[in-house]
């Protein structure tokens, strides 16, 4: 680590540079970012957390995948032997875990990690060291499920673990426990990940960016966010519940002593309902983003826009009992729950709407990104309308736990979620890589995925009327189910072959791609607007916006404003409504704490698993872990007095 | 890069501030979020479970006691005061108050933890004998957890405010934990009422 400060702060605090091409060297060496394995490890950019976000939870996608595809194989015929009984369990189980807590929400938050502070115009996420333990410590948990699943210690209760078939009595061993770690480890990363990504939107975007100016996308993880801070708790908590229920002998949801097991499941849904959202909402901004740079036009009615996603967020909340139709709930609640399942349909019809008068106005270009864009508008509808069906009881009531849900559940995850997520993978990675992505092969990825995802999924549908059953490793011939599950399995094969093409398009890209330049769709907002990849410093200068578009709408070099220091990893922060700059905030230098942090959480939560010891052992470390993270000292107090030296502080009221 | 031109200057702009103004302010709201969410729903379990006992408490089991959690929760009430004060010293930017209030919150702090032994003495029940015991047991432990990271983040403030190291930012951060106090002390109140007042009147 360097003993000396660099150099003084150009421009002296008080006065102006004289050009922009001044303050770049300054700034080049003060948010550097060296290469070599410690300085990764200590990395706090929030460039380089998202994408190692976005990459390690594709790499979770792909083991999710492989095991679909298992599963898959087992389902091709009648009373196939690929895979046994608790090997199923523990197959489809891990897929269900993996594909909601280690891809969906990670891959989202990683990439609203990458793009809302290069969007609000700021250098980096609100909270840089905790963002970096967010995702050191999803690490941790991600691997420590795969390790236990190597060694057959894999969850085998199903994503939703629900008791009792989870509790003590009929699951015993680690199995279940080692799930319920898993959620411990997603969710605070989630947490602390929700909570930077929103003090970012609301205390750093750029001059003039005000609320009515802010991206959608930046609109959506915002919302999204919100959602993780009042879901997550439940899920976490009910976990935690459920770990001590097998581990120290507590009784919640033990009906033999007062306990019960639909607390449980009102628990576990309380979180699993607005999670669908959690996992959708940035697809829709997404979808936005790319609309209105493949139309070339504004996307229409943005206030509507805005506030469905905002109903989105809240509608989400009042769901989750329609997961539980089939527990004999009183007829007045079974009724509500499926009036407000019904009733969220609406502000996704606006926003589908929106879309369309977009295009409808707008002069399309049928890219790779906005294919998928229509892909998820097929794809995500046919998932709204079998959802539309299920959220009436007496039809929840004939197909609950059949393969009709299913086909739904894939339908709505996959077009809300992966199919924009794909859509902004061709969109971004020109920016995020400086390399564009083969236009051939990317339209060869799309359609094989499309046919891919009907020709799995569209046949479980029929599966679920003809009654066959979730969660059976095999059927007997006689039931009939053959022709359409081989079909299916023909559709995982060529998803299959989709993701193969999509990673043979990355690699090729990385080593020959076109250079994409700055703006290589002609974007309209404000990441389009530096170079591709970002400098560590995302912009010279902390943009100024007069419009809601502001590389369509505004003439002439982009405004930005000055006086930041560029001896230290200074930042803008600005009021909550009006975006009027208010005061600086000094972010810290790359630290090596928060990976320690996340290492002492690991050893608290995994040690807890195995004896009621690992508080004692791990409470410590974690305090040691804080502590050197709080503690002032080396470069980030020096640059702190120095930064404090400047003036004397303003008192607050 | 796109070319930009300069129309403004911040540079005069203050380092540290104080409140809704402070970075560190918002996450703390974000955290007092997600926790109080947690608190939440353990009083929402506890309330669940009851319903499934025809007695509450159940037959057999003693009602809680209410010396040590009335004394808690009426220190819990009462070291507000002195936290004002702290929070007003730390926005003035007067260290020597901040400094002798903060040992006056170590010392709180510590009768609090204690307090919350024997608070696990007064439920006069353990957590393994029924589902009343368990819920009972773990609205406490949610809210001794905030009691433990509070103890933590009162003795390294203090310390660091005593400290040559001391920066103007671990000033803010005092303010900032003062909202932390208010509220960890104030969603006791409700919480003690549930858990220990509430099986002398349901």
């Amino acid at each position: 680590m360097s003993t000396t400060l660099p150099p003084r702060a150009v421009p002296e605090p008080g006065r102006a540079p004289e050009s922009v091409a001044e303050l770049i060297p300054h700034l080049e060496e003060t948010w550097k970012q060296p290469p070599g394995l410690w300085a990764w490890l200590r990395s706090v950019d929030h460039k380089s957390i998202g994408i190692r976000t976005m990459v390690t939870a594709l790499i979770f996608f792909l083991l999710g995948g492989l095991e679909a595809a298992t599963m898959r194989a087992q389902l091709a015929r009648p009373e196939n032997t690929v895979l046994g009984p608790d090997a199923y369990n523990q197959f489809f189980t891990m897929h269900g875990t993996t594909m909601m807590f280690l891809f969906a929400v990670p891959v989202m938050q990683g990439l609203g990690l990458y793009l809302v502070p290069l969007m609000v115009g700021t250098r980096n996420v609100s909270f840089p060291r905790l963002n970096a333990y967010g995702y050191w410590v999803y690490l941790i948990g991600g691997a420590f499920l795969y390790v236990m699943f190597l060694l057959n210690t894999g969850p085998d209760t199903g994503w939703f673990s629900y008791v009792p078939l989870a509790g003590p009595e009929y699951a015993p061993g680690k199995r279940v426990d080692v799930w319920a770690q898993t959620i411990t480890f997603t969710e605070i990363s989630s947490l602390v990940t929700a909570t930077a990504l929103i003090v970012t939107v609301f205390k750093n975007r750029a001059p003039g960016m005000t609320l009515n100016r802010i991206p959608l996308f930046v609109w959506a993880m915002l919302v999204q966010s919100f959602m993780v801070l009042f879901a997550m708790p439940w899920v976490a908590t009910a976990s935690q519940l459920l770990a001590m229920d097998r581990l120290v002998g507590t009784h919640f949801f033990n009906q033999a002593e007062g306990g019960d097991p639909i607390l449980w499941q009102h628990l576990f849904w309380f979180f699993g309902h607005p999670e669908v959202y959690i996992i959708a909402v940035p697809g829709l901004g997404i979808v936005s983003s790319i609309v209105a740079t493949s139309t070339r036009r504004p996307v229409f009615g943005y206030p509507a826009m805005v506030l469905s996603l905002v109903a989105t967020g809240f509608l989400a909340f009042g769901l989750w009992v329609h997961h539980m139709f089939a527990t004999g709930l009183p007829q007045l609640g079974e009724s509500f729950f499926s009036a407000a399942s019904m009733m969220i349909a609406i502000p996704t019809g606006v926003q589908i709407f929106c879309w369309i008068a977009t295009i409808w106005a707008g002069r399309p270009r049928f890219t790779v990104p906005f294919l998928w864009v229509l892909g998820f508008v097929v794809v995500f509808i046919i998932g709204g309308f079998s959802g539309v069906m299920v959220a009436s009881v007496a039809l929840d009531q004939q197909v609950h736990d059949t393969y009709f849900v299913v086909a739904h559940l894939h339908y709505v995850l996959l077009g809300g979620a992966v199919f924009p997520l794909f859509g902004a993978f061709y969109h971004w990675f020109p920016k995020m890589t400086g390399r564009m992505l083969s236009d051939r092969l990317g339209r060869w990825q799309f359609w094989l995925f499309l046919l891919g995802v009907n020709l799995t999924f569209f046949p479980m549908h029929q599966l679920g009327l003809d009654g066959m059953p979730r969660r059976v490793y095999t059927y007997l011939p006689e039931a009939g189910w053959g022709r359409l599950n081989l079909l299916a399995t023909v559709g995982a094969v060529t998803i299959a072959v989709s993701v193969v093409l999509l990673l043979i398009n990355v690699i090729r890209s990385l080593r020959t791609g076109a250079p994409a330049g700055e703006n290589p769709w002609g974007g309209e907002t404000l990441e389009w607007a530096t170079t591709s990849a970002p400098r560590p410093y995302n912009f010279p200068l902390i943009p100024v916006v007069n419009a809601r578009s502001p590389l369509w709408e505004e003439t002439g070099p982009l405004r930005g404003v000055a006086g930041l220091r560029t001896d230290v990893c200074d930042v803008l922060v600005t009021t909550l409504l009006d975006a009027e700059p208010d005061n600086r905030h000094r972010h810290p230098p790359p630290t090596i704490w928060p990976l320690v942090a996340a290492l002492a959480t690991g050893v608290t939560f995994i040690t807890l698993i195995f004896t009621p010891w690992g508080a004692v052992i791990g409470f410590p470390l974690l305090f040691l872990g804080f502590f050197g993270w709080a503690w002032p000292h080396g470069r980030d107090h020096r640059e702190q007095l120095s930064i404090e030296a400047e003036r004397p502080v303003e008192a607050g009221p | 890069m796109t070319e930009m031109r300069i129309v403004g200057n911040v540079g005069n702009l203050p380092t540290t501030t104080f409140g809704h103004r402070s970075m560190a302010w918002w996450g703390t709201v974000g955290f007092i979020v997600i926790e109080g969410t947690t608190l939440f729903i353990c009083a929402v379990c506890y309330l669940y479970i009851k319903q499934n006992f025809p007695t509450w408490p159940p037959e057999h089991i003693l009602r809680p006691s209410l010396i040590a959690p009335a004394v808690q929760a009426t220190l819990m009430l009462v070291s507000n005061v002195p936290m004002v004060i702290v929070d007003r010293a730390a926005r003035r930017l007067d260290v020597a108050t901040v400094r002798a209030g903060m040992m006056i919150m170590c010392l709180f702090v510590v009768v609090m933890c204690f307090l919350r032994v024997l608070e696990f003495q007064a439920l006069n029940v353990r957590w393994d004998s029924s589902a009343y015991g368990s819920v009972a047991w773990a609205t406490v432990v949610a809210h001794a957890t905030l009691l433990v990271v509070e103890t933590a983040e009162t003795f390294v403030l203090t310390a660091l405010v005593y400290s040559p190291r001391l920066e103007q930012r671990d000033v803010s951060a005092v303010s900032d934990n003062a909202l932390y106090w208010y509220f960890m002390t104030g969603a006791w109140i409700p919480l003690a009422a549930l858990v220990f007042l509430s099986p002398y009147l349901m």
